[in-house]
């Protein structure tokens, strides 16, 4: 659907008119209109017969077209203003102290009138549109608990979320990105989107009980699974658990009853989610418009069973027969494995996201992320699954291949057995790695900083480098591994995920970092300190020192690294 | 500007007559809508600088409070009549009902010409007039605003006057008051931006989006200035302005083909509106006679300057292409000229309706500041949004339903809501 086709927002019948409508003629920007070109195909191509107990919808949206980005920026004098690159949260509080165009603001004020369920404000950049070019989570999503019993301060919170979107356009995760895409601020026009969240008021919270990633392509594939069977994430609560690659519950579409291999049920028990999240429907909430998670907040899994969300999502471990029962049904440790919708295919759940992904697959012309979240109808044993988001995803389809005697070389730096990409890379002389000798979990944080500044260097003079660390990259916990987003190494064309003792994680499979480094071509090592392959740190030592500070040395070898990266059989080597 | 035998009020009750006949009114209720509830009329003696004493003649007319405070502007002008007041008071009443704020209609002036005063002199009128009218106006009774060259400034002096009079704050006596002194963000837009808001509105019914339109302006005030903004802004050309020559006495009309620009006229422009004709022969403008703007082959006319501007006369002239008016000004139309737009089958948005967007914007001021309590610029141009929006659909629907002409259906909502207060009241 192009933007002509949608049907213009009209306050007089927006109560029961369109599902998708946009204030403005403007572009409506990638997210948007994937979500338009999609709404027809699920309409007309799933069979709802075959679904009786599943309702599948959009959930109802209005867009702000891009015209009036433009509009924001221009009278309110930003583009000068973003020019001097300010701090974060300098950006943010001049975007809202702006104002908003005028012509906008009545809309605003009727829908907001009208809407009474938490809203997310969510970006649709015009960047978005391309392919190869994945803008996940680099721009602001908002949510706002919109359950005030005023108008104005409704309007008020609707207003700030729309210009903290707008600003998160200019903000530095965004900045770096751009200039690692090689994109110029200024090209970039943002749309927002205003949607419903899908999910029900539980006491002072609204979640989804189940929300899921599903992806046509699964590059972490292991054990039966294969690449080309797909992925799906399910947690409950918002999907903020996937996004943010916090635990959540990872099947294959083709095998739904099989468990992620964990080595035993005390293992899934340490991996299952505990916590989630959900809009913040307290009264009182911190006042905060600068932050994305300012109606956000997350709760413990007792809240949502003490909530009754958990019965289609939870199962109880036995400690007696050391046996994982489906349910909530007894006492015990509750494990979210979504084992009625899985293993038991209640509402024929897991036919509906293969079928769901083989017709977006159809209609984009190629592989898929889909977003999604459902509330659970406990009354009438439904289910109402909102379609979020759809993207194309990007899959590498030639093979590099990688000899045993290669694997062992002794020229080897680094070899791994779990290796994503699939490469041949022979321009690389430049290394950054976190020293071993002085790491330690504490110091995370200004880790993440000094690798910042090294990957500006690089990224503005365009040297691919290699990035070794400890824990996962793009942890949120700092305890985890190295809290870093994705511009902060954007630069890196190989990352290195070790472990070691006092840093010994499960590593990263953060969906969106992982979508970045498939679409970037960026290859990823898992390097286990026990494991038969080692990182020779002596030698990476003796190179030639370009930048070191505290926590990280930056290192130049005299001539390029050869890595190999074999994307079938999952093995790489990093060679001097 | 006001020909000697064009008089407003007799137009102004003209329009109640027809709408009164068309909604049956009683004797009583047409008694008590078609004069003032209450009229005021006095002297402001004045220390002029050279010495002299002057004496102006200042006039309040209260036309009807049934449903709140009366409201209305206070004009500084020297063609003012008590009867030009009294028919302005009147569609303010009708304003105020038809986008259903709790205010009355009222308005007042005084017989002078600024451009021959000096700011001290034009602040003495100011006090004098309070001094002459503060038994009778204040928040809970009578709210004055700007006017016809009256600004901020002047508002500010009544403000002080009065407070200086009755011992205390009162921000919510007057409106129209500067930012951060009792006035609203947004007020200064509100009446220009309401005229397009209007427009909008019309245009979505004619189904024509405003990027494929042209517009000619009668006017280069500050409700011209704000409507061409917002017009603009919504993608719409404005073709042709006219204004008034201070010193010819006689108006002009600035046409471009290709669009005026209008931040290049503002900065050409006086305070009153007057464009610098030499400059903008420079800057290619066409100098025409100043009816020229009626004429032009556009889809909108926004006639925003006086009254009596659209006759018999010359609504003949308007061009076929012509698909809507909005009449930013206060009766600019007269009743003859209805009747050929009529014909014509021309969209008329009626001032009441129009340029309702700068008492609304007042009554947000009033609100907040009786509360000493002010809104951030989205809320209030939001809220104004909506207000105006309302009442244009609740116009539009009347007529459409009812097969009426736009100022009629308005006159209708309007006359019925301050008839039906005044029987609530037991008044009639």
């Amino acid at each position: 659907m192009t933007q002509k086709e949608f049907p213009q927002f009209r306050r007089e019948f927006f109560e029961n008119g369109d599902a998708i409508s946009v204030i403005g003629f403007g572009g409506i920007g990638g997210k948007a209109s994937g979500l338009a070109s999609i709404h027809t195909v699920i309409q007309n191509e799933i069979d709802k017969l075959k679904y009786p107990q599943i309702e599948v919808k959009i959930p109802k949206l209005t867009v702000i077209a891009t015209d009036y980005f433009d509009s924001f920026m221009k009278r309110n004098d930003l583009w000068s203003f973003i020019e001097n690159e300010f701090e974060d949260r300098r950006i943010i509080e001049r975007f809202q102290n702006a104002d908003l165009p005028v012509e906008i603001l009545g809309d605003l004020r009727v829908l907001i009138s009208k809407i009474h369920v938490p809203l997310a404000i969510r970006s649709s950049s015009s960047l978005e549109d391309q392919k190869d070019e994945p803008f996940a989570g680099i721009y602001a999503t908002k949510m706002i608990s919109n359950n005030q019993g005023d108008t104005d301060t409704r309007f008020q919170k609707l207003t700030e979320a729309i210009k903290f979107v707008y600003a998160s356009t200019f903000l530095k995760p965004a900045r770096d990105y751009l200039k690692a895409t090689k994109h110029q601020v200024s090209e970039e026009e943002m749309a927002v989107i205003i949607q419903e969240v899908v999910g029900r008021r539980y006491t002072d919270s609204f979640y989804p009980a189940i929300s899921g990633v599903a992806r046509s392509y699964n590059h972490y594939a292991f054990g039966k699974w294969k690449p080309e069977d797909g992925v799906v994430n399910l947690a409950l609560g918002l999907g903020k658990t996937i996004v943010d690659g916090e635990l959540s519950w990872t099947y294959s579409p083709k095998y739904p009853r099989l468990s992620p291999p964990f080595a035993s049920p005390q293992d899934l028990l340490k991996n299952t989610q505990l916590k989630y999240w959900a809009v913040n429907m307290e009264y009182h909430i911190n006042y905060d418009p600068s932050k994305e998670s300012e109606y956000l907040v997350m709760k413990d899994l007792e809240q949502a069973e003490y909530d009754g969300s958990i019965d289609y999502s939870a199962s109880t471990f036995n400690s007696d027969s050391q046996r994982i029962v489906p349910g909530i049904g007894s006492d015990g440790p509750r494990i979210i494995n979504f084992s009625y919708l899985l293993h038991l295919n209640e509402f024929r759940f897991n036919n509906l996201i293969n079928e769901m992904i083989s017709i977006c697959e159809t209609a984009v012309e190629n592989p898929v992320e889909i977003e999604f979240a459902i509330d659970v109808d406990k009354s009438n044993k439904k289910l109402n699954f909102g379609f979020l988001q759809v993207r194309p995803m990007m899959v590498t389809e030639q093979t590099e291949t990688l000899s045993n005697e290669e694997l062992k070389s002794d020229s080897n730096v680094i070899a791994s057995e779990r290796v994503l990409g699939n490469a041949f890379i022979d321009n690389i002389k430049d290394v950054v790695f976190v020293k071993p000798d002085v790491f330690e979990a504490k110091y995370t944080p200004i880790i993440a900083d000094e690798i910042d500044r090294i990957n500006k260097v690089l990224s503005q003079n365009d040297i691919p480098y290699v990035l070794i660390g400890f824990g996962r990259w793009g942890s949120t916990d700092q305890w985890l591994g190295i809290p870093v987003d994705w511009g902060q190494i954007a630069g890196a064309k190989v990352i290195v995920e070790a472990t070691r003792p006092g840093m010994d994680v499960e590593l990263s499979q953060g969906s969106h970092f992982f979508h970045n480094l498939i679409s970037f071509k960026v290859c990823y090592f898992s390097v286990h300190h026990s494991s038969d392959f080692k990182i020779d740190w002596k030698w990476l030592d003796e190179q030639e020192v370009i930048n070191e500070s505290k926590f990280v040395k930056h290192i130049k070898v005299s001539s390029p690294m050869k890595i190999i990266v074999d994307g079938k059989s999952r093995r790489g080597v990093i060679q001097r | 500007m006001i020909s000697k035998d064009f008089n407003p009020f007799e137009m102004a009750q003209a329009q109640f007559d027809k709408v009164a006949e068309m909604l049956s009114l009683d004797e009583g209720t047409r008694e008590i809508l078609r004069n003032a509830l209450r009229e005021y009329q006095f002297s402001i003696p004045v220390h002029m600088d050279d010495g002299t004493v002057k004496v102006f003649r200042g006039f309040r007319v209260q036309h009807n409070d049934a449903r709140g405070p009366s409201k209305g502007g206070i004009r500084f002008h020297p063609q003012e009549t008590v009867d030009t007041v009294r028919a302005l008071a009147m569609w303010m009443t009708w304003k105020c009902a038809v986008v259903g704020i709790p205010l009355g209609g009222g308005k007042g002036g005084v017989v002078c010409d600024p451009h021959n005063l000096s700011m001290r002199e034009q602040e003495q009128i100011c006090r004098g007039w309070v001094r002459q009218m503060t038994k009778n106006v204040g928040p809970l009774n009578d709210v004055p605003a700007p006017d016809v060259m009256t600004s901020a400034q002047h508002m500010l002096w009544m403000l002080d006057e009065y407070e200086a009079i009755n011992g205390a704050k009162y921000p919510g006596f007057i409106t129209g008051k500067p930012v951060g002194m009792g006035g609203s963000l947004g007020r200064t837009e509100a009446t220009g931006y309401g005229v397009i808001f209007t427009v909008r509105e019309a245009l979505k019914e004619l189904r024509i989006k405003p990027s494929e339109t042209t517009a000619s302006v009668q006017g280069f005030g500050n409700v011209a200035q704000y409507a061409i903004k917002l017009y603009n802004q919504m993608g719409g050309k404005v073709i042709a302005v006219s204004c008034w020559d201070q010193t010819d006495q006689i108006s002009y009309t600035f046409k471009k083909e290709s669009g005026i620009d209008l931040d290049e006229l503002l900065k050409i422009t006086d305070r009153f509106g007057g464009i610098d004709r030499a400059k903008a022969k420079e800057l290619n403008y066409e100098i025409l006679d100043g009816d020229a703007w009626i004429e032009q082959d556009v889809d909108i006319l926004i006639p925003a300057a006086l009254e009596n501007q659209v006759r018999g006369d010359n609504a003949s002239k308007i061009s076929s292409k012509v698909k809507i008016i909005a009449e930013g000004a206060n009766g600019p139309t007269t009743p003859e000229a209805d009747k050929i737009i009529q014909e014509k089958g021309i969209f008329m948005i009626p001032d009441f309706l129009a340029n309702a967007g700068g008492v609304t914007c007042s009554y947000f001021e009033q609100v907040q500041s009786n509360m000493n309590y002010f809104w951030e610029k989205d809320e209030v141009l939001s809220k104004l949004d909506v207000k105006m929006t309302s009442a244009f659909l609740a116009v539009s629907d009347l007529a459409r339903k009812k097969k009426l002409y736009m100022r009629d259906a308005a006159y209708i909502i309007s006359i019925s809501r301050v008839a039906q207060a005044c029987k609530d009241r037991g008044w009639v």
